[in-house]
């Protein structure tokens, strides 16, 4: 349904009522204007009809007078007389024509008037009998006027209505044929006087004829009174038709009035209706608007085309908003201020494609770039938070045009943090199962050791804390007092792979940062928070404590017991590999060897150190094989077992500490066959190789491009070896001791440190 | 775990804090907070009420402070009386208003004790509360006082 059909809909009783009125109003102006039309026919013809009555007398008299001038003579008389019958007959018999035939006549003013027809039956009656009467006498009065009726009344007149000419010419023509021209009438009267006794006789019947008995009307009246009677019943019935009409007017006028009256009433009582419906209906509506924009919790509001926010929106927009919203303000520069950058611009092109009509909304709704937009918020007491909002648009169509955007915006912290919660509480038991896997590789004493080490911790960040704490100094102080704790239990959960702890101290960290950035302002209310931050450490210190614990009893070591570890930790994939490859080396050397391997600290060690040491490893036991590792027979002539023996341990020294080393029971580093081999392979000169002492020249093995092996293989004489390990040793960031004893063994000890590795090295107190 | 967040122990701060900010136009300083432990202060005052809290959360949160500073208190506020009796009773008003925040904080479902005052040793906290509760120690004027919250949101285990 349209807008057009809706309006007429709603206002239809009205549009009735006032079409209506005006129909009937029309129709009543109609039949007025008809009745007036009508009154004014009647008028005249009541006036006519009056002149006829007065006619009818004026002729008979006239005609007495003639009658009376032409027996005494008087000239002057018969001429008047003449006159006045002349008149009074053709005005009588044009009149009486107009009555019965509807015609021009003479009016009351002697202007042109037209006569109408009677219309009842008795007035036509009045008409046709007057005529019976009048055709009689009009016939004895021609000779007296020597005068043709018809070529006067009939065909003159209607010539002259023809052609009327102008008002004027008609008044003049009328006049010139109601009387004699003046030629005429001295015709007449010459004719009058050359045969009086003509016009005596002819006068003589005509009077006798008006005088004379009537037989029309049947009663005793003359021919002339009967003419009085009939015009003057045809006056009154004319009267009666004239008070019948004006009476039929009356009630027209009347009834049309109460119609009009009832027809307003009932508009105005309609109007008023509907409009108290309306305005309830309406206050209703703005009743219930007003009860969900105060209740709704969501930011509701309308944007226009101009971006501006609407007049109406819901109580909870500036809450949410964190903002003074005013209806009509600009809504951009609110997000702007709230949102971030990137963000905000993007919105802006989202903003203006639904503003636009290029493209359905329904395609671009998930285009929307503001759901959970982070803000910043300050709380009653100066913290920072962060809210997250999610503002969603919708067209509102009005005529098939958008006109304005209904926006929605909902805080969705509790949400976006639920989900956060669920994901960390995902991440934390996959980071727990994790922590639980490594753990039982690890070494057992070391774990609880660290254990300890961080309950030592967090009580000495407690006692700390239970200090007074006056001044931001003081404050301040305590806080990098422990955030250096906890950058150190930080770098020990990163050694043992313990990530529960290593990601909570980051968190910690990170947070402690943001406090000591504003040192000014450092406040009791952040050492709450540090304390609850402290309580967390405390609960994951206990679940891991708990956790250790368990591995231990179901290792049959109670913790109690106190007994030495007899800890069988994993065995670390890399020792099959390392054994694999010194037996196939050993094979191609024609050796026999016994490989030994301890690599279970590799699971607590990052991967990249991990890689190194493995590195490290392949090396040296290709080292230990290609020039350690005597053959059997050389072995059995220095009494030593057929079978070399080759060892590869890593060990935690503590506090991030370790230490890697491969040793080999072969020939050892001797610096006199080494001063032989140099010179024989011109790597030296015999002076300088005398020149140099036992450790200058065992030191030479880790320069590039010396080698100890007769002949270059697969496995050394590339002079690659020992420079490359140390280069390696010393990207570790360690350093690399090396043992030795001719014929006995060759001990090659890395010892370096993951916990300060790319680190700063703040280093906890109690350390 | 307490299942307790600075929110919820705020809620008791800010009930004391509010007391004295009421009854005598100064605020109260949040000094520091720990936790208690054997080798710590317990914040342990000569006057100390407490409520105690039964449904979501159970546990107790106490109020200690020196009588000096309650007696100091009672001057500011214009009590003529100022026995030990009447100490005790500033003590427990403290509480009250904390049972109060409690209540708007928590909810109607919340059971919580009419508050009890008592004088107090030093270190009576320590063995009465929960090994690890939150301490928070304030300041008024030149005082100290303490807002000890020892509660756990019911079905967690308390641990330390």
């Amino acid at each position: 349904m349209d807008r057009k059909q809706s309006i007429f809909l709603k206002y239809r009783k009205i549009i009735f009522a006032v079409i209506l009125f005006m129909v009937a109003d029309s129709i009543v102006i109609g039949i007025n204007f008809y009745n007036t039309y009508k009154a004014d026919e009647s008028a005249v013809s009541i006036n006519l009809s009056g002149r006829q009555r007065m006619m009818s007398q004026r002729m008979t008299k006239a005609l007495l007078t003639l009658n009376r001038s032409l027996e005494a003579e008087d000239d002057k008389g018969i001429s008047g007389s003449l006159k006045e019958l002349t008149l009074t007959v053709r005005r009588f018999d044009r009149t009486l024509m107009g009555f019965r035939d509807g015609s021009m006549v003479t009016g009351g003013d002697d202007n042109p008037q037209f006569l109408t027809q009677v219309e009842t039956d008795e007035s036509r009656g009045f008409v046709e009998t007057a005529y019976r009467i009048w055709t009689p006498y009009m016939e004895r009065l021609k000779p007296l006027l020597n005068s043709d009726r018809d070529s006067f009344l009939d065909e003159g007149l209607k010539q002259k209505l023809a052609d009327p000419g102008t008002l004027e010419d008609i008044k003049s023509k009328f006049n010139k044929e109601e009387i004699f021209s003046d030629e005429e009438f001295r015709k007449k009267l010459e004719e009058i006087k050359n045969d009086p006794d003509k016009f005596a006789a002819d006068l003589k019947v005509a009077v006798d004829f008006a005088l004379g008995k009537n037989e029309v009307l049947g009663n005793e009246m003359h021919n002339n009174q009967a003419l009085l009677k009939l015009m003057n019943d045809l006056t009154t019935d004319l009267e009666h038709v004239a008070n019948r009409r004006a009476a039929t007017l009356r009630i027209v006028l009347v009834v049309g009035i109460l119609f009009a009256l009832v027809n307003f009433g009932y508009t105005v009582v309609i109007s008023i209706r509907d409009l108290m419906k309306g305005d309830r209906e309406l206050g209703m509506a703005r009743q219930e608007t007003a009860e969900i924009l105060s209740t709704v919790r969501e930011g509701l509001f309308l944007l226009d085309k101009a971006k501006r926010i609407g007049t109406q929106f819901s109580e909870s927009l500036p809450h949410i908003l964190r903002r003074d919203i005013v209806p009509g303000m600009d809504f951009l520069p609110h997000l702007e201020a709230i949102a971030p950058r990137n963000i905000y611009e993007a919105a802006m092109d989202y903003i203006d494609l639904l503003l636009g009509d290029r493209v359905k909304e329904s395609l671009v709704t998930s285009l929307n770039p503001l759901t959970n937009v982070p803000i910043l918020v300050t709380d009653p007491r100066g913290n920072t938070q962060t809210r997250y909002l999610s503002f969603f648009f919708n067209r509102v169509i009005a005529e098939e045009e958008i006109a304005h955007l209904l926006v929605t915006v909902q805080d969705v912290t509790d949400k976006v943090v639920l989900a956060q919660q669920v994901e960390q509480a995902k991440n934390q038991a996959k980071v727990e199962i994790e922590t639980l896997l490594r753990l039982a590789s690890s070494d057992f004493e070391a774990l609880q050791r660290f254990i300890e080490n961080v309950g030592e911790s967090l009580s000495q960040i407690n006692e700390k804390m239970s200090a007074p704490h006056d001044e931001a100094r003081d404050r301040l102080h305590t806080l990098n007092y422990i955030m250096r704790i906890v950058h150190g239990i930080k770098g020990e959960s990163a050694v043992l792979g313990i990530d529960v702890l290593e990601s909570y101290a980051h968190e910690c960290e990170k947070e402690m940062v943001t406090m000591r950035e504003n040192e000014e302002t450092l406040s009791g209310d952040q050492m709450l928070r540090v304390a609850v931050l402290l309580e967390g450490f405390y609960q994951r210190h206990s679940s891991l404590a708990q956790i250790v614990s368990r591995l231990g009893n179901a290792m049959g070591r109670a913790q109690q017991s106190g007994g030495t570890a007899d800890w069988t930790p994993q065995k670390h994939p890399f020792a099959d590999h390392i054994t694999a490859l010194a037996q196939r080396i050993a094979t191609d050397h024609g050796k026999q060897i016994e490989v030994s391997c301890q690599f279970e600290r590799f699971f607590s060690l990052p991967k990249a150190t991990v890689k190194e040491l493995q590195d490290i490893s392949i090396q040296l036991v290709r080292n230990s094989l290609a020039h350690g590792i005597e053959t059997p027979d050389k072995r059995t002539r220095f009494n030593k077992p057929a079978t070399g023996a080759l060892s590869l341990w890593c060990e935690y020294l503590g506090h991030g500490q370790y230490t890697f080393t491969v040793r080999d029971d072969g020939c050892g580093i001797v610096p006199e066959r080494l001063r032989e081999h140099f010179v024989k392979k011109h790597i030296m000169s015999a002076e300088e190789a005398a020149s140099l002492s036992d450790d200058e020249i065992a030191n030479r093995i880790f320069q590039p491009g010396i080698s100890t092996a007769e002949t270059a293989d697969q496995d050394s004489g590339h002079g690659i070896g020992l420079d490359a390990v140390l280069e390696k040793v010393r990207t570790m960031g360690g350093y690399m001791l090396v043992k030795s004893r001719p014929d006995q063994f060759t001990e090659f000890s890395i010892q370096f440190n993951t916990v300060h590795r790319g680190q700063n090295n703040e280093t906890p107190d109690r350390r | 775990m307490k299942g307790i967040n600075e929110k919820d122990i705020y809620t008791f701060v800010d009930a004391v804090s509010n007391f004295f900010l009421h009854a005598t136009q100064e605020k109260v300083e949040i000094k520091t907070a720990y936790l208690l432990e054997n080798d710590v202060p317990s914040s342990t005052f000569d006057l100390t009420s407490y409520i105690t809290l039964s449904g979501d959360f159970t546990g107790r949160i106490y109020f200690s402070a020196p009588r000096t500073m309650l007696t100091h208190l009672l001057l500011v506020m214009g009590e003529q009386t100022r026995d030990n009796e009447r100490l005790l009773d500033a003590a427990g008003e403290i509480a009250n208003t904390i049972s109060g925040n409690a209540r708007k904080h928590f909810g109607e479902t919340m059971e919580i004790s009419v508050p009890t005052a008592q004088a107090t040793e030093p270190d009576w906290l320590k063995t009465v509360v929960s090994p690890h509760s939150y301490v928070i120690l304030i300041k008024w004027k030149h005082y100290r006082a303490s807002v000890v919250v020892d509660i756990q949101r019911a079905g967690t285990e308390a641990k330390d």
